[in-house]
C-alpha cells in the first residue's frame, strides 16, 4: 500500500446560493496521477483549490503527508510543496521565462560586494538545468509574449518544481491546447510522475484520463460520486457516472411540426477576441417550430458560434442565411430587423445596462424604431407602457416597476426581462445562450416553457447550453460541439445521455 | 434625490473643513463665509465704491458663473457618454484663441461664439477619434493636448499677438466680446453676460437631449455599458464620437464665454484652472445638466467670493482652490459610495 500523501476528510464548501462540495472525503497516493473528473459545476475546481489555500473548507480537515494542516493560503501551500497551474496562466507577459521562474524567489548577488541585485545569469543556468532534468524545453530568455500557449503552460510547470512542490495540481491544463500539443503535454505527466511527483488533474476529458490516470474521482452536483481505479474501467462507463443522473423530462412537449429552413449555417469559422479560431468550418440548419440544442463543454466555440449568428463577432470563413436572405456581412442592428433574437450568456455586462432603469432596458433593441421614438425624439408613454405591459405579461419583479434600477433586482428577474424583450420582437429566429445559468429550478422550468412556446409559434430556436437536462427537456435536434466543430447532428430521440456525453468529450470523431 | 443628498454632504463637509483651516489660521470661519456670499453679490457689504452696488457684483457672479455652466457641461456630457474629459482647459483655450484671431478681423459675436464651438469641437472630436481608433486612452490624451495647446497658443501670443502692457494677448474689441463691459445703468457700472441666457438654454436642452431623445439614449448606453450598446445595435464608435465631439464644443463655448467675455484677452503660459474645477462642478451636479447651473452657482461663489474674501480677512484667495478641491474630493467618493451600494 504505497503512502497517501493528500488527505480530504469531509470536506463541504458553500457558496451564496450552492453548495460547492458536499461531504467529500478523498486519499490521493504519493506518486499517482489522481484525476477529478466532472461537469461543469460539479465543484471539481472549488475541491482542488482548498488544497492550494485559495478556499477554506467551512467543515471538514485536510491532512497532507499525515499532518493536519490549515492550509489559508497559496504562500502556504507553497511552503508544503503543493503547486498549482491555474486555468488561466499567471505570467507576466513582458518578462522573460527564467524571470517568471524565479519571481518571488529571486537569486540575489552582491555587485560590486555591496549592491545586492539579481543574479539573472545563475537563474538562466539553474532553469536550463531544471528544464533538462524534467524534458520540458523552453528557452529561459524568451519573452513571455513571443511563445506560444503549450510553452506558457511549461513555464507554469517548471514555476512549480523551481519551488520544489512536490504535489503538482492541474486545473483544466488541456483547455487550451491544440491535439498534438495535448499528446506531448500527456507525455510530461507520466515523466512528472517518473520524477516521483504527485499530480491532482482536474478535467472533463475522458480520453486523458484513460491515458495517464491510475485513479479518478468522479463529482457531480458537488458531490463525490465514486473513485474508479482508471485502468480498470471503461470510457464509457466514466462518461455514465459523470452526467448520471435521473434524466427528467418535466416540460410538456408536443411532437415537433418542422416548417421551411429559417437558419441556414453553412462551413462558418469564427476567431475570437484573442484571435484563436473558436468555430472551425461549423454546418447546420434550423427550420421553423424547431429546437435545435447544441450541447458541449464550456469553451469549446459556443459563445462565438452565438455571437456570430447574432452579429457580434464577424466570421472568417463561410455564409450565415436567415430565410433565404444571406446575413453575413449584416450588422448587429440589421440582423435584429431581419429577424434575430438574442439571449446572450452575460446578462450582466451584455444583455442590460445595468444601470439604467428596467423601463429603458426593454426597447434596448428597436429604441429607434417608429413605434418607440419619432425623429430621433423618445416616446416616452411608450416606453412607459411598453415596460408596464411586458412587466405584467412576462411576471417581472421589481421593487419600483419601471423605474427600478435593474442592477437591483435579482438574477431571474434581470433573466425574464430579457427574454421578455427577445421573445416579445417575435422574431423567425431566436438564440438562447445559457437561458437559466444561475436560477433556481422554478425559474428554469418557466424558460424551458418559453423555449418550447416559441417553437410551437414558428420560430427556429436555437439552444445553446452546458446542462445536459436542459437540452435534453427542450430540443428536437441535438448538436454535440467538441473543440470548435459540430461532432454529432442527430434527432433528439435517437440520442441518449450518455451517446452526448461521449461526444462532448470528444470520443467517436474520427477526424 | 439620492444624489442631490450626496452632493450636499459633500458641500457641507467641505465647507466644515474649510472652517477648521480658517479657524487653524486663527481666522474667523462664519465671517470668511459671509464674505464669499458678499464678494458674490448675494449679501450687502457694509461699503461700495462708486457707480457699484450688490446688483453689480452679483452681475459679474453672473459674468463669472457663465462659463463655469458650459465647462461643467462639457465635463457632464462627456462622463454621461463614458469619457472622462480633463481636457476642458486646452479646449476653452483653443476656442478663445480661435475667437480671438478670427474677431481681430471681422469683429462680430456671432462669429466669435461659431468659433469657439467648431475649434472646441475639433478638439474634443480628435480625442474620441484617438480613443476609438487607436485605443489612446482620453485622460492621456485631453492631458497632453492640454500642453500642446497652451504651449502653442502662448507660442503665438508671445511671438505676433502681446499686448506689450499687460503681457497678454491684445485684447477683444467691445463690439466681439460676449460681456457688456461697464455697461452704464441707472448710475452704476455693469457687467452685463451676453452669453448667460445661452448657458441656461443649453443646460435645458441638453437635458432635454439626454433624457428624451434617441442620440442621449444612445450616448447614455454606451457610457454606461459599451458591450450593451454594441449588442443593442448601436454604433459604438460612432456615438463616442458624438459625445466627444460634443462635449468639445460645449468646451469651447466654455473657452469663448471666458476668453472673449468674463476677460478680454488670454493670459499665455497657463490653461484656465476653470477646465480642472469644471470636474468638480459635475460631479457635484451628479452629471446632470441643471445639477450642474446649480453646482456652477454653489463653486462660482466660493471662487469669485474669494477676492473680496482675501482682501477682508487677510487670508490667502487659495483657501477657495482649497474649499473647491475638498468638494471634488468628497463629491469623487460620494458618487463611488453611491455605486458601490447599488451593487
Amino acid at each position: 500500500m504505497p503512502e497517501v500523501i493528500v488527505e480530504m476528510r469531509h470536506i463541504t464548501k458553500r457558496f451564496p446560493g450552492i453548495v460547492a462540495n458536499d461531504d467529500v472525503s478523498l486519499e490521493i497516493r504519493k506518486g499517482e496521477i489522481f484525476a477529478v473528473l466532472g461537469e461543469n459545476g460539479a465543484g471539481k475546481s472549488t475541491l482542488v483549490s482548498m488544497l492550494f489555500g485559495m478556499y477554506e473548507p467551512d467543515e471538514g480537515e485536510i491532512f497532507i503527508r499525515g499532518r493536519k494542516e490549515r492550509i489559508n493560503s497559496p504562500r502556504y501551500a507553497t511552503s508544503l510543496s503543493i503547486g498549482m497551474v491555474h486555468q488561466h496562466f499567471r505570467l507576466v507577459s513582458n518578462y522573460t521565462i527564467a524571470e517568471n521562474i524565479i519571481l518571488g524567489l529571486e537569486p540575489t548577488k552582491k555587485f560590486l560586494g555591496m549592491f545586492p541585485c539579481v543574479d539573472i545569469k545563475k537563474a538562466n543556468r539553474d532553469i536550463a538545468e531544471l528544464s533538462e532534468r524534467y524534458g520540458l524545453k523552453v528557452n529561459p530568455e524568451d519573452v513571455i509574449e513571443n511563445v506560444n500557449v503549450a510553452t506558457r503552460q511549461r513555464v507554469e510547470i517548471l514555476k512549480m518544481l523551481y519551488r520544489e512542490a512536490e504535489i503538482l495540481i492541474f486545473d483544466e491544463p488541456t483547455a487550451v491546447l491544440t491535439p498534438q500539443e495535448i499528446d506531448s503535454f500527456l507525455h510530461i505527466l507520466k515523466n512528472l510522475q517518473a520524477h516521483g511527483k504527485t499530480i491532482i488533474l482536474i478535467t472533463h476529458k475522458l480520453r486523458e484520463i484513460k491515458a495517464v490516470a491510475d485513479r479518478c474521482a468522479i463529482m457531480n452536483r458537488g458531490k463525490l460520486i465514486s473513485i474508479l481505479d482508471v485502468p480498470t474501467t471503461s470510457t464509457d462507463e466514466m462518461a455514465r457516472l459523470m452526467v448520471g443522473r435521473e434524466v427528467s423530462f418535466t416540460t410538456e412537449k408536443s411532437p415537433a411540426h418542422f416548417g421551411d429552413v429559417v437558419l441556414s449555417v453553412d462551413n462558418i469559422s469564427v476567431k475570437s477576441v484573442t484571435g484563436y479560431e473558436a468555430v472551425r468550418g461549423v454546418t447546420f440548419e434550423i427550420h421553423a417550430g424547431e429546437v435545435f440544442a447544441v450541447a458541449g463543454v464550456s469553451g469549446n466555440g459556443q459563445n462565438e458560434l452565438a455571437d456570430s449568428i447574432a452579429g457580434l463577432l464577424k466570421t472568417s470563413h463561410g455564409t450565415i442565411t436567415l430565410n433565404g436572405h444571406d446575413i453575413t456581412r449584416a450588422s448587429v442592428r440589421e440582423r435584429i430587423q431581419a429577424g434575430v433574437a438574442y439571449i446572450p450568456e452575460d446578462r450582466h455586462n451584455v444583455g442590460l445596462v445595468l444601470d439604467f432603469p428596467l423601463r429603458d432596458n426593454f426597447p434596448l433593441r428597436r429604441y429607434y424604431s417608429p413605434k418607440f421614438s419619432r425623429r430621433g425624439i423618445i416616446n416616452e408613454a411608450e416606453f412607459d407602457g411598453y415596460g408596464r405591459t411586458l412587466e405584467e405579461r412576462y411576471d417581472i419583479r421589481s421593487s419600483q416597476g419601471g423605474a427600478t434600477i435593474t442592477r437591483s433586482m435579482s438574477g431571474g428577474n434581470q433573466q425574464k426581462a430579457i427574454i421578455a424583450r427577445e421573445v416579445d420582437m417575435q422574431t423567425p429566429l431566436i438564440i438562447f445562450m445559457q437561458p437559466t445559468r444561475g436560477l433556481d429550478a422554478g425559474a428554469v422550468m418557466n424558460i424551458h416553457r418559453q423555449i418550447v412556446a416559441e417553437r410551437d409559434r414558428g420560430a427556429a430556436v436555437l439552444l445553446i447550453s452546458l446542462d445536459l437536462d436542459e437540452i435534453i427537456d427542450c430540443a428536437d435536434t441535438i448538436a454535440v460541439i467538441y473543440n470548435g466543430s459540430i461532432n454529432k447532428i442527430a434527432p433528439a430521440e435517437s440520442l441518449t445521455v450518455d451517446d452526448i456525453g461521449l461526444y462532448m468529450m470528444g470520443v467517436g470523431r474520427t477526424a | 434625490m439620492r444624489k442631490f443628498f450626496l452632493s450636499c454632504f459633500a458641500i457641507v463637509i467641505s465647507l466644515l473643513f474649510g472652517a477648521l483651516i480658517l479657524w487653524l489660521m486663527g481666522k474667523d470661519p462664519v465671517a470668511a463665509y459671509m464674505n464669499l456670499l458678499q464678494g458674490s453679490g448675494l449679501m450687502h457689504k457694509v461699503k461700495y465704491a462708486g457707480r457699484q452696488s450688490m446688483f453689480t457684483d452679483f452681475m459679474s457672479f453672473i459674468d463669472a458663473m457663465t462659463p463655469m455652466i458650459f465647462a461643467s457641461l462639457s465635463v457632464a456630457v462627456a462622463l454621461r457618454g463614458g469619457f472622462f474629459n480633463i481636457g476642458v482647459a486646452g479646449q476653452m483655450m483653443a476656442a478663445g484663441f480661435a475667437a480671438h484671431m478670427l474677431a481681430g478681423v471681422i469683429p462680430s459675436r456671432v462669429l466669435v461664439v461659431v468659433a469657439g464651438l467648431i475649434a472646441g469641437a475639433v478638439v474634443g472630436a480628435l480625442i474620441g477619434w484617438l480613443r476609438y481608433k487607436f485605443n489612446v486612452n482620453e485622460v492621456v490624451s485631453s492631458i497632453m493636448l492640454n500642453s500642446i495647446l497652451m504651449y502653442l497658443i502662448t507660442f503665438y501670443i508671445n511671438t505676433f499677438y502681446v499686448n506689450p502692457v499687460s503681457r497678454q494677448s491684445k485684447p477683444i474689441t467691445d463690439a466681439a466680446r460676449l460681456t457688456l463691459s461697464g455697461f452704464r445703468w441707472e448710475g452704476l457700472k455693469v457687467d452685463i453676460a451676453l452669453a448667460f441666457p445661452v448657458a441656461i438654454i443649453t443646460a435645458l436642452f441638453l437635458n432635454w437631449f439626454l433624457e428624451r431623445t434617441t442620440y442621449g439614449y444612445e450616448i447614455k448606453a454606451t457610457g454606461l455599458s459599451p458591450n450593451a450598446a454594441y449588442y443593442a445595435g448601436m454604433n459604438v464608435n460612432r456615438t463616442a464620437l458624438m459625445t466627444m465631439t460634443l462635449s468639445g464644443a460645449l468646451a469651447g463655448l466654455a473657452g469663448v464665454s471666458y476668453f472673449c467675455g468674463y476677460l478680454a484677452s488670454i493670459q499665455p503660459g497657463t490653461t484656465p484652472a476653470m477646465g480642472f474645477d469644471a470636474i468638480a462642478v459635475s460631479l457635484l451636479g451628479g452629471n446632470n445638466p441643471l445639477g450642474c447651473v446649480l453646482a456652477s452657482f454653489l463653486i462660482t461663489i466660493i471662487s469669485k467670493g474669494s477676492v473680496y474674501m482675501s482682501s477682508r480677512q487677510n487670508i490667502e484667495p487659495e483657501i477657495a482652490s482649497l474649499i473647491t478641491a475638498f468638494i471634488l474630493t468628497f463629491a469623487a467618493c460620494s458618487a463611488i459610495l453611491d455605486r458601490r451600494r447599488r451593487k
